[in-house]
């Protein structure tokens, strides 16, 4: 491809982001709209209105519990699914049976899990929107940790075998510390992906409201409204501070 | 076995009895369940044909082919859009300028797409931006109506939902390609068309097909965008299993569910025999993937 061939492709590349990129405006735009249309400027009235409504309150509290236990417990076992893909044997197949949760339609997943649930008599609850979660995030977090795992090189621990450290120590102590960035990197993304899911949590929430949950109802129920905007707004502030930050940092630690 | 390998081993089968326990399981109950019968709100187990039937001899026939079209159609177009980008940025950009634009294509698929979808709604409506723009240009002479609630809209919805994510399976076969199959292809005389055509293509096709699931997944399950961009009546698999679950009738919301977890399952059984993910994720797993 000549240069102007390759202008073209920047083009294109850049309209694509610009497509992907808008419309993340529009909610921050609304969510500091005064409600009456002459009134010029913007305000924070919607966001302080968030903390007087109990059911936001809890709703936000839920929410970020959620994803804390969900990225702590995804990170965890996406860790042990990439040591298993490595070590147990037939790693096409362990692949794609981690890979499997991605290639499930959301609504499928919350459907199934919601009929495991009532048979084990396990009622709607945290426990069982975390378990939905962490299904999600495990393929992604399977891959990131796998990706950094796969610039390790398996000798370093061979070597540490050789000089007698058994296989925990030499865990510990060699592969650990080099694949932390995978492992931090998996914890963030479950996080954010706890954070913006909504139609799986939403079949099996129960009485319990994440932000996504109740952002989804209340727009199934009435429609969209400032408050809704402002709870969006917080989503995408927070999960593009998330990203970027836990992007650069690991740009800049390599 | 020493005890301690056996520990070991057990505690490495968590995420796969996770997975075979919270996934798989479920996925067989389903099928299960679309056998079973409605009784007034509730069902009871029983080996019936009534909720394919339900399905198969009413308008919801009308809701699966519409439903097939347009995840094809979406599938389609978004392949068209990504794998040009998935090749530029494997083949020509720089590795700076690569990792930059793939971490910029992920962030936005990481945004919950409902919230995505609500801002298409306000710019694509007849006062929008995108319609104010085209009167302001002159190219129209009043609002167009298609933009929103139409066929157009849940296009837009789907692809800017999925085809994000479709661009990293394809630059992985992609940049996964050796070189030197493009140089021998060159130096035999094949101009860059033919060894686009002839070598580059065939070898990205375990990418393509891994993007081509995805993107299907996506749009033929997709429940939250043909009710936000489709509009009221706007029907496709994934929300007509939501407002079956709605009334209750679980029965049919498992069997509808049933039609699209086959299709999803048929295609990565497809993807896994044809395709070595060896070659695909040849990048990610450099290691004893030949145990």
């Amino acid at each position: 491809m000549n240069v102007r061939g390759n202008g073209l492709m920047w083009a294109l590349t850049a309209a694509v982001l610009v497509f992907l990129y808008l419309p993340l405006l529009p909610p921050l735009i609304f969510s500091v709209e005064p409600a009456d249309p002459q009134q010029a400027g913007w305000t924070w009235r919607w966001y302080i209105e968030l903390w007087s409504n109990p059911l936001l309150v809890s709703a936000l509290r839920t929410t970020v519990l959620v994803g804390a236990v969900v990225a702590v417990v995804t990170a965890i076992l996406g860790l042990l699914a990439a040591l298993a893909i490595r070590e147990l044997g037939l790693p096409r197949l362990m692949l794609l049976l981690m890979l499997v949760p991605l290639f499930i339609p959301g609504i499928s997943m919350g459907l199934a899990t919601a009929f495991l649930f009532r048979l084990i008599g396990l009622p709607p609850s945290l426990p069982a929107i975390i378990i939905v979660q962490v299904l999600w995030a495990l393929p992604f977090a399977t891959l990131v940790i796998l990706t950094v795992m796969s610039t390790f090189d398996p000798v370093y621990l061979e070597a540490a075998y050789m000089s007698g450290a058994n296989r925990w120590r030499a865990f510990r102590e060699i592969e650990l510390p080099l694949i932390a960035p995978g492992i931090s990197g998996a914890l963030t993304f479950s996080l954010i992906l706890s954070f913006n899911e909504t139609v799986r949590t939403s079949a099996v929430q129960g009485p319990y409201n994440t932000v996504q949950t109740y952002i989804w109802s209340t727009y199934k129920q009435v429609g969209l409204s400032p408050t809704l905007f402002a709870l969006m707004s917080l989503i995408i502030l927070s999960t593009l501070a998330l990203a970027f930050g836990y992007l650069t940092l690991r740009r800049r630690g390599s | 076995m020493e005890l301690r390998t056996l520990g070991r081993r057990v505690l490495l089968a968590i995420p796969i009895a996770f997975v075979a326990g919270f996934l798989l399981v479920p996925l067989a109950l389903t099928f299960i369940v679309s056998f079973w019968e409605r009784a007034g709100l509730k069902m009871r187990p029983a080996f019936t044909l009534a909720s394919f039937e339900a399905i198969v001899s009413g308008a919801r026939l009308v809701v699966l082919e519409r439903s097939l079209l347009v995840a094809v159609e979406a599938t389609v177009l978004s392949l068209l859009i990504a794998y040009p980008i998935a090749y530029f940025l494997a083949r020509k950009a720089s590795a700076a300028a690569t990792r930059m634009a793939l971490m910029l294509f992920t962030v936005p698929f990481l945004i919950n797409y409902i919230a995505r979808n609500f801002s298409w709604t306000y710019l694509l409506s007849r006062t929008g931006p995108i319609n104010g723009a085209l009167i302001a240009l002159g190219l129209v002479d009043g609002p167009i109506d298609w933009l929103l609630y139409s066929d157009f809209a849940v296009f837009i919805g789907l692809i800017s939902s999925y085809m994000p994510f479709m661009i990293f399976p394809l630059w992985l076969s992609i940049s996964g390609i050796d070189q030197r199959l493009l140089e021998a292809s060159t130096m035999l005389g094949a101009r860059p068309s033919a060894t686009f055509w002839r070598v580059t293509l065939p070898l990205s096709l375990p990418g393509i097909f891994a993007a081509v699931i995805f993107g299907f997944v996506g749009s033929f399950g997709e429940s939250a965008v043909p009710i936000i961009m489709g509009g009221v009546g706007y029907e496709l698999m994934g929300n007509t299993i939501m407002s079956s679950m709605d009334v209750l009738n679980y029965p049919l919301a498992a069997a509808l569910s049933s039609i699209v977890i086959l299709s999803m399952l048929l295609l990565i059984v497809c993807w896994y025999l044809l395709f070595d993910l060896r070659t695909f994720l040849g990048k990610i797993l450099r290691w004893r993937l030949a145990a």
